[in-house]
Protein backbone atom coordinates (compact mmCIF):
# COMPACT_ATOMS: atom_id res chain seq x y z
CA UNK A 1 0.00 0.00 0.00
CA UNK A 2 1.51 3.61 -0.75
CA UNK A 3 2.18 6.26 1.71
CA UNK A 4 2.65 9.75 0.13
CA UNK A 5 0.71 11.43 -2.16
CA UNK A 6 2.10 15.12 -3.82
CA UNK A 7 0.07 17.57 -2.10
CA UNK A 8 0.48 21.64 -1.78
CA UNK A 9 1.48 22.09 1.77
CA UNK A 10 0.37 25.69 2.99
CA UNK A 11 2.02 27.99 5.20
CA UNK A 12 -0.34 27.12 7.89
CA UNK A 13 1.08 23.47 8.03
CA UNK A 14 -2.20 22.14 6.70
CA UNK A 15 -1.90 20.20 3.51
CA UNK A 16 -4.36 20.95 0.37
CA UNK A 17 -5.32 18.21 -2.67
CA UNK A 18 -6.08 20.63 -4.85
CA UNK A 19 -4.82 24.66 -5.14
CA UNK A 20 -8.22 26.55 -5.77
CA UNK A 21 -9.15 30.40 -5.66
CA UNK A 22 -12.21 30.98 -4.41
CA UNK A 23 -14.84 33.69 -5.08
CA UNK A 24 -17.36 34.00 -2.34
CA UNK A 25 -20.55 35.76 -2.03
CA UNK A 26 -20.73 35.97 1.69
CA UNK A 27 -24.36 37.66 1.38
CA UNK A 28 -27.25 37.06 -0.32
CA UNK A 29 -26.87 40.40 -2.36
CA UNK A 30 -23.85 39.84 -4.33
CA UNK A 31 -24.72 36.56 -5.47
CA UNK A 32 -25.03 37.12 -9.16
CA UNK A 33 -21.60 39.26 -9.15
CA UNK A 34 -20.03 36.56 -7.62
CA UNK A 35 -21.08 34.28 -10.47
CA UNK A 36 -20.17 37.37 -12.70
CA UNK A 37 -16.19 37.46 -11.62
CA UNK A 38 -16.00 33.44 -10.91
CA UNK A 39 -16.69 33.12 -14.84
CA UNK A 40 -14.25 35.34 -15.81
CA UNK A 41 -11.73 34.09 -13.67
CA UNK A 42 -11.61 30.62 -15.40
CA UNK A 43 -10.74 27.11 -12.71
CA UNK A 44 -11.84 29.49 -9.90
CA UNK A 45 -14.56 28.10 -7.68
CA UNK A 46 -18.12 30.04 -7.09
CA UNK A 47 -19.49 29.82 -3.42
CA UNK A 48 -22.60 31.66 -2.99
CA UNK A 49 -25.36 31.79 -0.17
CA UNK A 50 -28.79 33.43 -0.67
CA UNK A 51 -28.82 34.48 3.15
CA UNK A 52 -27.72 37.47 5.02
CA UNK A 53 -28.39 39.21 7.84
CA UNK A 54 -31.57 37.73 8.29
CA UNK A 55 -29.99 35.20 10.17
CA UNK A 56 -30.18 34.94 14.22
CA UNK A 57 -28.22 33.21 17.02
CA UNK A 58 -26.61 29.88 16.24
CA UNK A 59 -28.21 30.25 11.86
CA UNK A 60 -25.72 33.02 11.62
CA UNK A 61 -23.36 32.07 13.56
CA UNK A 62 -23.17 28.71 11.49
CA UNK A 63 -23.31 31.00 8.44
CA UNK A 64 -20.20 32.52 9.04
CA UNK A 65 -18.05 29.38 10.52
CA UNK A 66 -19.42 27.60 7.12
CA UNK A 67 -18.40 30.30 4.84
CA UNK A 68 -15.47 30.88 6.77
CA UNK A 69 -14.72 27.03 6.93
CA UNK A 70 -14.93 26.68 2.65
CA UNK A 71 -12.09 29.95 2.61
CA UNK A 72 -9.79 28.00 4.73
CA UNK A 73 -10.18 24.69 3.55
CA UNK A 74 -6.59 23.26 2.83
CA UNK A 75 -7.63 22.88 -1.01
CA UNK A 76 -8.17 26.63 -1.29
CA UNK A 77 -5.03 29.03 -2.09
CA UNK A 78 -6.38 32.44 -2.18
CA UNK A 79 -10.17 33.74 -1.89
CA UNK A 80 -11.99 36.86 -2.57
CA UNK A 81 -14.71 37.09 -0.70
CA UNK A 82 -17.44 40.12 -1.73
CA UNK A 83 -20.62 41.33 0.15
CA UNK A 84 -23.33 43.70 1.14
CA UNK A 85 -21.88 45.80 3.98
CA UNK A 86 -18.80 45.22 6.10
CA UNK A 87 -18.69 43.16 9.38
CA UNK A 88 -19.86 40.08 7.97
CA UNK A 89 -17.12 40.07 5.21
CA UNK A 90 -14.17 41.36 7.10
CA UNK A 91 -14.94 38.61 9.56
CA UNK A 92 -14.68 35.94 7.20
CA UNK A 93 -11.66 37.81 5.57
CA UNK A 94 -9.88 38.18 8.99
CA UNK A 95 -10.16 34.18 9.33
CA UNK A 96 -8.35 33.70 6.06
CA UNK A 97 -5.63 36.19 6.83
CA UNK A 98 -4.62 34.30 9.60
CA UNK A 99 -4.07 31.17 7.81
CA UNK A 100 -2.00 32.88 5.71
CA UNK A 101 -3.86 32.41 2.55
CA UNK A 102 -3.79 35.46 0.20
CA UNK A 103 -7.44 37.17 0.73
CA UNK A 104 -9.08 40.05 -0.66
CA UNK A 105 -12.57 41.66 0.41
CA UNK A 106 -15.00 43.76 -1.63
CA UNK A 107 -17.91 45.37 -0.14
CA UNK A 108 -21.39 47.16 -2.15
CA UNK A 109 -20.74 49.79 0.17
CA UNK A 110 -17.44 50.73 -0.75
CA UNK A 111 -18.28 50.49 -4.64
CA UNK A 112 -21.02 53.17 -4.43
CA UNK A 113 -23.68 50.36 -4.31
CA UNK A 114 -22.79 49.35 -8.11
CA UNK A 115 -22.99 45.92 -9.39
CA UNK A 116 -20.76 46.36 -12.05
CA UNK A 117 -18.22 48.43 -10.21
CA UNK A 118 -17.99 45.56 -7.93
CA UNK A 119 -17.41 43.03 -10.65
CA UNK A 120 -14.84 45.06 -12.18
CA UNK A 121 -13.21 45.40 -8.84
CA UNK A 122 -13.61 42.04 -8.50
CA UNK A 123 -12.27 40.35 -11.88
CA UNK A 124 -9.24 42.16 -11.14
CA UNK A 125 -8.42 41.46 -7.81
CA UNK A 126 -9.38 38.25 -8.39
CA UNK A 127 -7.02 37.73 -11.47
CA UNK A 128 -3.76 39.00 -8.89
CA UNK A 129 -4.55 36.43 -6.42
CA UNK A 130 -4.95 33.67 -9.25
CA UNK A 131 -1.56 34.46 -10.38
CA UNK A 132 -0.26 34.51 -7.34
CA UNK A 133 -2.01 31.20 -6.40
CA UNK A 134 -0.27 29.33 -9.25
CA UNK A 135 3.14 29.78 -8.03
CA UNK A 136 2.21 26.63 -5.54
CA UNK A 137 3.42 23.53 -6.16
CA UNK A 138 2.95 20.15 -5.41
CA UNK A 139 5.71 18.07 -3.01
CA UNK A 140 5.35 14.79 -1.40
CA UNK A 141 3.18 14.65 1.61
CA UNK A 142 3.16 11.22 3.77
CA UNK A 143 -0.73 10.08 3.94
CA UNK A 144 -1.37 10.40 7.32
CA UNK A 145 -2.07 13.90 6.23
CA UNK A 146 -5.02 12.84 4.24
CA UNK A 147 -8.41 14.37 6.28
CA UNK A 148 -11.44 12.49 4.13
CA UNK A 149 -14.83 13.10 4.79
CA UNK A 150 -17.44 9.95 4.12
CA UNK A 151 -21.11 10.45 2.17
CA UNK A 152 -23.64 8.04 0.87
CA UNK A 153 -26.47 9.31 -1.24
CA UNK A 154 -29.13 7.23 -3.12
CA UNK A 155 -28.12 4.16 -1.51
CA UNK A 156 -29.46 0.92 -2.55
CA UNK A 157 -28.92 -2.66 -0.56
CA UNK A 158 -25.80 -2.75 -2.56
CA UNK A 159 -24.38 0.18 -0.73
CA UNK A 160 -24.48 -1.59 2.87
CA UNK A 161 -23.16 -4.70 1.26
CA UNK A 162 -20.19 -3.58 -1.17
CA UNK A 163 -19.89 0.25 -0.97
CA UNK A 164 -20.13 1.14 2.49
CA UNK A 165 -18.21 -1.66 3.94
CA UNK A 166 -15.42 -1.16 1.29
CA UNK A 167 -14.57 2.63 2.14
CA UNK A 168 -14.60 1.35 5.83
CA UNK A 169 -12.30 -0.62 5.04
CA UNK A 170 -9.74 2.32 3.17
CA UNK A 171 -11.10 4.96 5.91
CA UNK A 172 -9.05 2.41 8.33
CA UNK A 173 -6.11 2.17 6.78
CA UNK A 174 -6.18 5.99 6.35
CA UNK A 175 -6.92 6.37 10.21
CA UNK A 176 -4.13 3.53 11.33
CA UNK A 177 -1.84 5.40 9.37
CA UNK A 178 -2.64 8.29 11.24
CA UNK A 179 -5.29 10.33 9.64
CA UNK A 180 -8.41 11.58 9.90
CA UNK A 181 -11.92 10.85 9.03
CA UNK A 182 -15.19 12.18 9.55
CA UNK A 183 -18.77 11.28 8.67
CA UNK A 184 -22.09 12.56 9.48
CA UNK A 185 -25.89 12.27 8.16
CA UNK A 186 -27.01 11.78 11.85
CA UNK A 187 -30.63 10.46 11.42
CA UNK A 188 -28.73 7.71 9.35
CA UNK A 189 -27.50 6.17 12.64
CA UNK A 190 -30.91 5.92 13.76
CA UNK A 191 -30.68 2.11 14.91
CA UNK A 192 -27.49 1.54 15.06
CA UNK A 193 -26.34 4.27 16.92
CA UNK A 194 -25.50 1.58 20.00
CA UNK A 195 -22.67 0.06 17.65
CA UNK A 196 -21.25 3.36 17.36
CA UNK A 197 -21.26 4.03 20.79
CA UNK A 198 -19.75 0.79 21.81
CA UNK A 199 -16.92 2.17 19.95
CA UNK A 200 -16.82 5.77 21.54
CA UNK A 201 -13.66 6.69 22.91
CA UNK A 202 -15.02 7.67 26.24
CA UNK A 203 -18.45 7.68 27.59
CA UNK A 204 -18.86 11.41 27.18
CA UNK A 205 -18.78 10.43 23.42
CA UNK A 206 -20.79 7.97 23.09
CA UNK A 207 -23.47 10.06 25.11
CA UNK A 208 -23.28 12.68 22.50
CA UNK A 209 -23.94 10.00 19.96
CA UNK A 210 -27.09 8.51 21.46
CA UNK A 211 -27.72 12.23 22.24
CA UNK A 212 -27.52 13.62 18.59
CA UNK A 213 -29.62 10.81 17.01
CA UNK A 214 -32.62 11.28 19.83
CA UNK A 215 -32.58 15.02 19.13
CA UNK A 216 -33.45 14.11 15.73
CA UNK A 217 -35.99 11.53 15.85
CA UNK A 218 -38.04 13.31 18.86
CA UNK A 219 -37.80 16.47 15.93
CA UNK A 220 -39.18 14.37 13.18
CA UNK A 221 -42.38 13.09 15.84
CA UNK A 222 -42.53 16.16 16.79
CA UNK A 223 -43.01 17.69 12.90
CA UNK A 224 -45.79 14.20 12.98
CA UNK A 225 -43.33 13.70 10.39
CA UNK A 226 -43.24 9.66 8.98
CA UNK A 227 -39.65 8.66 8.06
CA UNK A 228 -41.06 6.17 5.84
CA UNK A 229 -40.71 8.11 2.99
CA UNK A 230 -38.71 10.74 3.81
CA UNK A 231 -35.45 8.58 4.65
CA UNK A 232 -35.27 6.33 3.52
CA UNK A 233 -36.46 7.62 0.10
CA UNK A 234 -38.53 6.64 -2.37
CA UNK A 235 -35.35 5.84 -4.25
CA UNK A 236 -33.89 4.03 -1.67
CA UNK A 237 -37.44 2.24 -1.20
CA UNK A 238 -37.30 1.64 -4.82
CA UNK A 239 -34.34 0.13 -4.62
CA UNK A 240 -35.22 -2.11 -1.74
CA UNK A 241 -34.35 -0.69 1.35
CA UNK A 242 -37.85 -0.67 4.18
CA UNK A 243 -36.20 1.01 7.01
CA UNK A 244 -34.22 3.51 8.63
CA UNK A 245 -32.81 1.06 11.08
CA UNK A 246 -31.83 -0.90 7.44
CA UNK A 247 -29.82 2.07 6.12
CA UNK A 248 -28.81 3.42 9.13
CA UNK A 249 -26.62 -0.03 9.49
CA UNK A 250 -25.66 -0.14 6.09
CA UNK A 251 -24.88 3.69 6.21
CA UNK A 252 -22.42 3.62 9.29
CA UNK A 253 -20.43 0.85 7.51
CA UNK A 254 -18.19 3.76 6.19
CA UNK A 255 -16.78 4.42 9.00
CA UNK A 256 -15.19 0.97 9.25
CA UNK A 257 -14.49 -0.44 12.68
CA UNK A 258 -12.02 2.40 14.31
CA UNK A 259 -12.61 4.01 17.52
CA UNK A 260 -14.93 6.90 17.10
CA UNK A 261 -13.00 9.69 18.79
CA UNK A 262 -15.50 13.05 18.80
CA UNK A 263 -18.75 14.27 17.95
CA UNK A 264 -18.23 17.76 16.03
CA UNK A 265 -20.97 20.15 15.38
CA UNK A 266 -21.88 20.82 11.50
CA UNK A 267 -18.95 23.13 10.06
CA UNK A 268 -17.09 22.24 13.17
CA UNK A 269 -13.18 20.86 12.41
CA UNK A 270 -12.29 18.09 14.27
CA UNK A 271 -9.22 18.16 16.67
CA UNK A 272 -6.41 17.76 14.41
CA UNK A 273 -5.40 14.31 16.12
CA UNK A 274 -5.30 11.59 14.01
CA UNK A 275 -9.20 9.07 14.32
CA UNK A 276 -12.12 8.79 13.00
CA UNK A 277 -14.71 11.42 14.25
CA UNK A 278 -18.88 12.08 13.57
CA UNK A 279 -20.54 14.89 12.42
CA UNK A 280 -24.08 16.08 14.00
CA UNK A 281 -25.53 17.00 11.15
CA UNK A 282 -28.34 17.23 8.65
CA UNK A 283 -28.33 13.60 5.70
CA UNK A 284 -29.11 15.60 2.32
CA UNK A 285 -25.99 15.19 0.36
CA UNK A 286 -25.36 18.95 -0.30
CA UNK A 287 -25.47 20.41 3.58
CA UNK A 288 -23.93 17.33 5.00
CA UNK A 289 -21.05 17.40 2.24
CA UNK A 290 -20.61 21.48 2.88
CA UNK A 291 -20.42 20.30 6.84
CA UNK A 292 -17.19 18.32 5.95
CA UNK A 293 -15.81 20.82 3.49
CA UNK A 294 -15.94 23.69 6.06
CA UNK A 295 -14.80 21.17 8.44
CA UNK A 296 -11.51 21.26 6.34
CA UNK A 297 -11.78 17.61 4.65
CA UNK A 298 -9.74 17.10 1.60
CA UNK A 299 -11.46 14.70 0.07
CA UNK A 300 -14.73 13.54 -0.35
CA UNK A 301 -15.66 9.38 -0.24
CA UNK A 302 -18.89 9.28 -1.84
CA UNK A 303 -20.81 6.08 -1.94
CA UNK A 304 -24.12 5.43 -4.39
CA UNK A 305 -26.13 2.97 -4.91
CA UNK A 306 -28.40 3.93 -8.11
CA UNK A 307 -26.18 7.06 -8.81
CA UNK A 308 -26.19 10.43 -7.47
CA UNK A 309 -24.14 12.84 -9.36
CA UNK A 310 -23.64 15.69 -6.38
CA UNK A 311 -20.06 16.63 -5.75
CA UNK A 312 -18.19 19.45 -4.01
CA UNK A 313 -16.57 22.33 -5.51
CA UNK A 314 -13.74 22.25 -3.18
CA UNK A 315 -12.71 18.57 -2.29
CA UNK A 316 -12.72 15.98 -4.73
CA UNK A 317 -15.63 13.95 -4.07
CA UNK A 318 -14.96 10.14 -5.63
CA UNK A 319 -17.96 8.48 -6.22
CA UNK A 320 -18.16 5.03 -5.64
CA UNK A 321 -20.75 2.15 -6.20
CA UNK A 322 -21.28 -1.98 -5.71
CA UNK A 323 -24.34 -1.97 -7.52
CA UNK A 324 -23.88 -4.15 -11.01
CA UNK A 325 -26.74 -1.72 -12.98
CA UNK A 326 -25.40 1.39 -11.74
CA UNK A 327 -22.05 0.65 -13.10
CA UNK A 328 -23.06 -0.25 -16.31
CA UNK A 329 -24.60 3.11 -16.87
CA UNK A 330 -22.91 5.87 -15.13
CA UNK A 331 -18.98 5.71 -16.47
CA UNK A 332 -18.80 9.01 -16.38
CA UNK A 333 -20.31 9.16 -12.78
CA UNK A 334 -18.71 6.76 -10.63
CA UNK A 335 -14.96 6.67 -10.12
CA UNK A 336 -14.75 3.58 -8.24
CA UNK A 337 -16.91 0.45 -9.87
CA UNK A 338 -17.17 -2.11 -6.84
CA UNK A 339 -19.93 -4.51 -8.81
CA UNK A 340 -17.33 -6.99 -9.29
CA UNK A 341 -17.16 -6.78 -5.23
CA UNK A 342 -21.12 -7.35 -5.45
CA UNK A 343 -20.39 -10.17 -7.89
CA UNK A 344 -18.05 -11.78 -5.67
CA UNK A 345 -15.59 -11.80 -8.07
CA UNK A 346 -13.41 -10.09 -6.04
CA UNK A 347 -12.65 -9.72 -2.19
CA UNK A 348 -13.23 -6.47 -0.08
CA UNK A 349 -9.74 -6.37 0.89
CA UNK A 350 -8.42 -6.75 -2.77
CA UNK A 351 -10.64 -3.78 -3.89
CA UNK A 352 -10.18 -1.83 -1.02
CA UNK A 353 -6.69 -1.65 -1.86
CA UNK A 354 -7.44 -0.19 -5.72
CA UNK A 355 -9.50 2.17 -4.01
CA UNK A 356 -7.14 3.31 -1.42
CA UNK A 357 -4.47 3.90 -4.76
CA UNK A 358 -7.50 5.60 -6.11
CA UNK A 359 -7.46 8.26 -3.22
CA UNK A 360 -3.64 8.54 -2.88
CA UNK A 361 -4.32 9.21 -6.90
CA UNK A 362 -6.73 12.18 -6.73
CA UNK A 363 -4.87 13.23 -4.15
CA UNK A 364 -1.82 13.91 -6.22
CA UNK A 365 -4.12 15.56 -8.78
CA UNK A 366 -6.23 12.73 -10.93
CA UNK A 367 -9.56 14.10 -11.47
CA UNK A 368 -12.40 12.28 -11.05
CA UNK A 369 -15.65 12.82 -12.98
CA UNK A 370 -17.51 15.52 -11.01
CA UNK A 371 -14.71 17.72 -11.59
CA UNK A 372 -14.19 17.33 -15.24
CA UNK A 373 -17.73 17.56 -15.68
CA UNK A 374 -18.20 20.46 -12.94
CA UNK A 375 -20.83 19.35 -10.65
CA UNK A 376 -19.67 20.74 -7.75
CA UNK A 377 -21.20 23.22 -5.37
CA UNK A 378 -20.76 24.08 -1.59
CA UNK A 379 -23.75 25.09 0.15
CA UNK A 380 -24.08 26.23 3.90
CA UNK A 381 -27.43 24.28 5.67
CA UNK A 382 -29.50 25.74 8.12
CA UNK A 383 -30.64 25.40 11.47
CA UNK A 384 -33.64 27.75 12.12
CA UNK A 385 -36.50 30.55 11.34
CA UNK A 386 -34.54 34.15 10.15
CA UNK A 387 -36.51 37.82 10.93
CA UNK B 1 -33.81 -22.03 -11.59
CA UNK B 2 -32.10 -20.64 -8.87
CA UNK B 3 -31.09 -17.51 -7.33
CA UNK B 4 -28.42 -16.13 -5.36
CA UNK B 5 -28.54 -14.59 -1.79
CA UNK B 6 -26.37 -13.31 1.05
CA UNK B 7 -26.86 -13.78 4.54
CA UNK B 8 -24.94 -10.61 6.29
CA UNK B 9 -25.54 -12.54 9.98
CA UNK B 10 -26.12 -15.65 11.02
CA UNK B 11 -28.65 -14.26 13.81
CA UNK B 12 -30.85 -12.95 10.34
CA UNK B 13 -33.95 -14.15 9.33
CA UNK B 14 -33.85 -12.34 5.72
CA UNK B 15 -31.05 -12.58 3.31
CA UNK B 16 -30.76 -9.98 0.62
CA UNK B 17 -30.70 -11.12 -3.14
CA UNK B 18 -27.69 -10.77 -5.23
CA UNK B 19 -29.64 -11.47 -8.64
CA UNK B 20 -33.49 -11.11 -9.16
CA UNK B 21 -35.73 -14.11 -8.25
CA UNK B 22 -38.63 -15.43 -10.19
CA UNK B 23 -41.72 -16.78 -7.99
CA UNK B 24 -41.10 -20.93 -7.45
CA UNK B 25 -37.09 -20.10 -7.84
CA UNK B 26 -34.39 -22.10 -5.40
CA UNK B 27 -32.78 -18.60 -3.99
CA UNK B 28 -29.45 -19.92 -3.38
CA UNK B 29 -28.46 -18.28 0.22
CA UNK B 30 -24.69 -18.27 0.89
CA UNK B 31 -24.86 -17.92 4.69
CA UNK B 32 -20.99 -19.04 5.18
CA UNK B 33 -21.19 -21.73 7.49
CA UNK B 34 -23.81 -23.80 5.15
CA UNK B 35 -25.56 -22.87 2.60
CA UNK B 36 -30.02 -22.67 2.48
CA UNK B 37 -32.04 -22.88 0.02
CA UNK B 38 -35.50 -20.89 0.04
CA UNK B 39 -38.24 -21.28 -2.72
CA UNK B 40 -39.41 -17.99 -3.95
CA UNK B 41 -43.10 -17.42 -3.11
CA UNK B 42 -43.03 -14.15 -5.55
CA UNK B 43 -40.97 -12.40 -7.61
CA UNK B 44 -38.04 -10.37 -5.76
CA UNK B 45 -36.17 -7.98 -7.37
CA UNK B 46 -32.35 -7.54 -6.64
CA UNK B 47 -31.47 -5.78 -3.49
CA UNK B 48 -34.56 -6.76 -1.75
CA UNK B 49 -34.93 -9.03 1.18
CA UNK B 50 -36.37 -12.83 1.09
CA UNK B 51 -37.82 -13.93 4.60
CA UNK B 52 -36.22 -17.14 5.59
CA UNK B 53 -38.22 -18.22 8.21
CA UNK B 54 -42.08 -17.92 8.99
CA UNK B 55 -42.79 -14.53 10.77
CA UNK B 56 -45.65 -13.80 12.55
CA UNK B 57 -47.16 -9.87 13.27
CA UNK B 58 -45.00 -8.05 15.98
CA UNK B 59 -41.51 -10.70 15.10
CA UNK B 60 -38.42 -8.65 14.97
CA UNK B 61 -36.95 -8.55 11.58
CA UNK B 62 -32.90 -9.12 11.62
CA UNK B 63 -30.40 -8.11 9.26
CA UNK B 64 -26.49 -7.28 9.86
CA UNK B 65 -27.48 -9.01 13.32
CA UNK B 66 -29.64 -6.36 14.28
CA UNK B 67 -33.40 -5.52 14.29
CA UNK B 68 -33.97 -3.43 10.96
CA UNK B 69 -37.96 -3.22 12.51
CA UNK B 70 -41.11 -5.16 13.11
CA UNK B 71 -43.19 -7.58 10.71
CA UNK B 72 -46.17 -5.47 10.49
CA UNK B 73 -47.93 -9.68 8.88
CA UNK B 74 -47.44 -12.56 8.52
CA UNK B 75 -45.01 -13.45 6.17
CA UNK B 76 -44.52 -16.76 4.85
CA UNK B 77 -40.77 -18.20 4.50
CA UNK B 78 -39.77 -17.31 0.81
CA UNK B 79 -42.12 -13.93 0.37
CA UNK B 80 -40.59 -10.56 -0.64
CA UNK B 81 -39.95 -8.23 2.85
CA UNK B 82 -40.57 -5.05 2.51
CA UNK B 83 -42.43 -1.96 3.41
CA UNK B 84 -45.81 -4.10 2.93
CA UNK B 85 -45.12 -6.15 5.65
CA UNK B 86 -42.18 -4.66 7.70
CA UNK B 87 -42.23 -1.08 9.43
CA UNK B 88 -39.84 0.33 11.99
CA UNK B 89 -40.11 0.51 15.26
CA UNK B 90 -38.19 4.31 15.68
CA UNK B 91 -38.93 7.47 15.12
CA UNK B 92 -43.00 7.05 16.58
CA UNK B 93 -44.80 9.34 19.00
CA UNK B 94 -44.20 7.09 22.30
CA UNK B 95 -46.67 4.94 23.37
CA UNK B 96 -47.73 7.09 27.10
Amino acid sequence: MRTTFEGYRRSDGTVGVRNHTLVMSATGLTGPTAKRISSALAGSRLITTPYGSGLMGEDAELQVRALAGFACNPNVAAVLVIGGTGPHVTRIAEQVARTGRAVEALVLDDCEHDAITLTERGIRLGARLMREASRARRTTIPARELFVAMECGRSDPSSGLVANPLVGAVVDAIVDAGGRALFGETIEWLGAEHLLAARAANAAVADDIVAAVRRREQAAVAAGMDLLGNNPGPTNIAAGLSTIEEKSLGSIAKGGRSQVRGVVRIADEPPRASGLYLMDAPAYAPESVGGFVSAGAQIVLFTTGVGNSFVSGIAPTIKISGNPNACARLHEQLDFDASDVFARRTSLAVAAERLHDLVLDVASGTLTWGEILDEGEDVVSRLGPAL
Amino acid sequence: MSAAAVLLSDADNVATLLAPAKAGDDVVIDARTDEIRVRALEPIALGHKIALVDLAPGDRIVKYGECIGQATKAIARGAWVHVHNLRSVRAQAPAS
